[in-house]
């Protein structure tokens, strides 16, 4: 049995409305475990709001943010995928679908950078990338719904052959450049290496891992961890208002380039909107965050 | 240090505004006044210079950045369906001229304003409140009633919406009247750290 335009359609709405409503399970456990560890009073206060928040949002099943940002979606398509329908077309149909039918509806943030004209719908909307998946029967589509907020913080630089030294203070200097802007607690995403936009794109990527997986590359591994504790060490705090935790975790990721180096980083704020579906050949599918 | 907490009510005169001090935690009721619009911002800056009538009078009350669905019902009624925070520093450049154009006592949303706000704000005497990012039901939640919609030509969030509060927070002083700015107060600290962290990443480098 393919994979029909209705189960996509169905994957498209679902995967943005869930992500408005839902703060990742890991998320809130890195919220939780910040508060064991948080010294600043004001600091630990704010924490515990949010993980009110999110509960309140959850139970009443609402949004925990007002701006639903710009829909942002990856598919991965297996190779042994049988794909009864036009996936781009599926996908466009489902996020128009959405955004006439949501409750409660959504606020209107698609903009046209040309003319400040702002709604629903717009060029390029939704924002997908598509990748294969070798062997797999299945189609995994990822949700991140962005916005201003955290949006706007994300920078790229090119250098050349830099060392390792280079880079960290680059992410530094950028977390010092985005302050408490982004709503912290954080998620902060690195790509090194690749191209322009290969670089950006697994920056990106990074900010939807979950918090708390360790990198198989010991390199990145410890940059990971040398990082982390060096954003927390400016004191930004949940909200700005200072504190000891300002990111719940850095992600990096690498890829092999030529001697010019991007090195891209990003941001997810504190209820790291993500999440994700698998839909087999079969009409089985999995929801994920 | 345990913090300090003030119920207050709007409209609020100087002096007790002049009490609040940075890192205070605020519980506010009585009327606010939201916007999330940057061409609101304009617009507001257009009515000051006397280009166009204000929609209310904001002298001793709250304009809050603030972006809400609000609808007006057939029956006429107002109401709104859900409200959060957006970032203040997007009107760093109409703040400082708007805090006392505007008569206000306070202003916030996330995020925090400029120096230059600040110091409108301490001549001024207006304090900036920051409200929780991602918090929509907590604040949603204190709304009592909408007792007006201003320039409802505008999209949703780009309206002044007035509204009735109870108890909503806590919200936190980031800066207050005084001069203070938490915000500032960090962002130097950070700056400051820099390349003592640097160093100890350096050793931790070495040290692998």
């Amino acid at each position: 049995m393919p994979i029909t335009d209705e189960m996509i359609q169905t994957a498209t709405r679902e995967l943005y409305s869930r992500s408005l409503r839902k703060v990742p399970e890991d998320a809130k456990e890195g919220l939780r475990a910040a508060m064991r560890t948080e010294s600043n009073e004001l600091a630990r206060r704010t924490l515990d709001l949010q993980l009110k928040s999110a509960e309140l949002a959850e139970r009443k099943d609402r949004f925990v943010c007002s701006d639903s940002g710009v829909p942002t979606y990856f598919v991965k398509i297996g190779s042994k995928v049988e794909l009864g329908c036009d996936l781009k077309a599926s996908i466009r149909r489902g996020y128009e679908e959405l955004v006439d039918t949501i409750e409660p509806p959504l606020l209107k943030h698609v903009t046209n950078p040309l003319t400040q004209e702002r709604g629903y719908h717009g060029k390029d909307m939704p924002i997908v990338s598509y990748d294969f998946e070798s062997g797999a029967d299945y189609i995994e589509m990822v949700c991140s719904p962005k916005a201003l907020g955290s949006g706007r913080w994300a920078a790229l630089e090119l250098f050349t052959f830099p060392s390792l030294e280079q880079i960290e203070t680059y992410v530094l200097d950028v977390a010092i450049k985005a302050g408490a802007q982004h709503c912290p607690p954080v998620v902060m995403g690195v790509g090194i290496g690749g191209s322009f936009d290969h670089c950006a794109s697994l920056a990106k990527k990074q900010t939807l891992r979950p918090i708390g997986q360790v990198n198989p590359e010991p390199i990145l591994a410890q940059m990971e961890e040398r990082l982390k504790s060096a954003v927390n060490a400016l004191g930004f705090g949940p909200m700005g208002t200072g504190g000891d935790t300002t990111v719940l975790g850095v992600h990096i990721d690498y890829s092999s380039g030529h001697g010019f180096t991007p090195v891209a980083v990003c941001f997810n704020c504190w209820i790291n909107r993500r999440t994700s579906v698998k839909i087999w050949n079969d009409g089985r599918m999995e929801w994920g965050e | 240090m345990s913090l300090r907490e003030h119920d207050l009510t709007l409209p609020i005169g100087q002096d007790a505004i002049k009490e609040l001090r940075a890192g205070d935690l605020v519980y506010l009721s009585g009327e606010i006044f939201a916007t999330a619009g940057l061409p609101t911002h304009d617009r507001l800056l257009r009515c000051i210079d006397g280009q166009e009538e204000l929609p209310f009078d904001m002298r001793n009350g709250a304009l809050f950045h603030l972006g809400s669905l609000n609808e007006e019902a057939e029956d006429g009624s107002l109401r709104i369906v859900y409200m959060n925070p957006t970032t203040s520093t997007r009107f760093n450049g109409h703040m400082p001229r708007l805090i006392p154009g505007l008569g206000l006592r306070m202003t916030g949303g996330k995020g925090g304003l400029s120096a230059e706000s600040a110091r409108a704000m301490a001549e001024a005497g207006c304090v900036y409140l920051g409200f929780l990012g991602g918090g929509a039901e907590i604040i949603t939640a204190a709304i009592r009633k909408v007792t007006g919609i201003g320039w409802p030509e505008m999209i949703s969030h780009y309206r002044i919406a007035r509204i009735e509060v109870e108890r909503l927070g806590p919200l936190t002083v980031g800066i207050d009247a005084h001069g203070n700015s938490i915000y500032d107060t960090t962002l130097e600290a950070a700056a400051g750290r820099r390349e003592e962290i640097l160093a100890r990443m350096r050793t931790q480098r070495e040290g692998t």
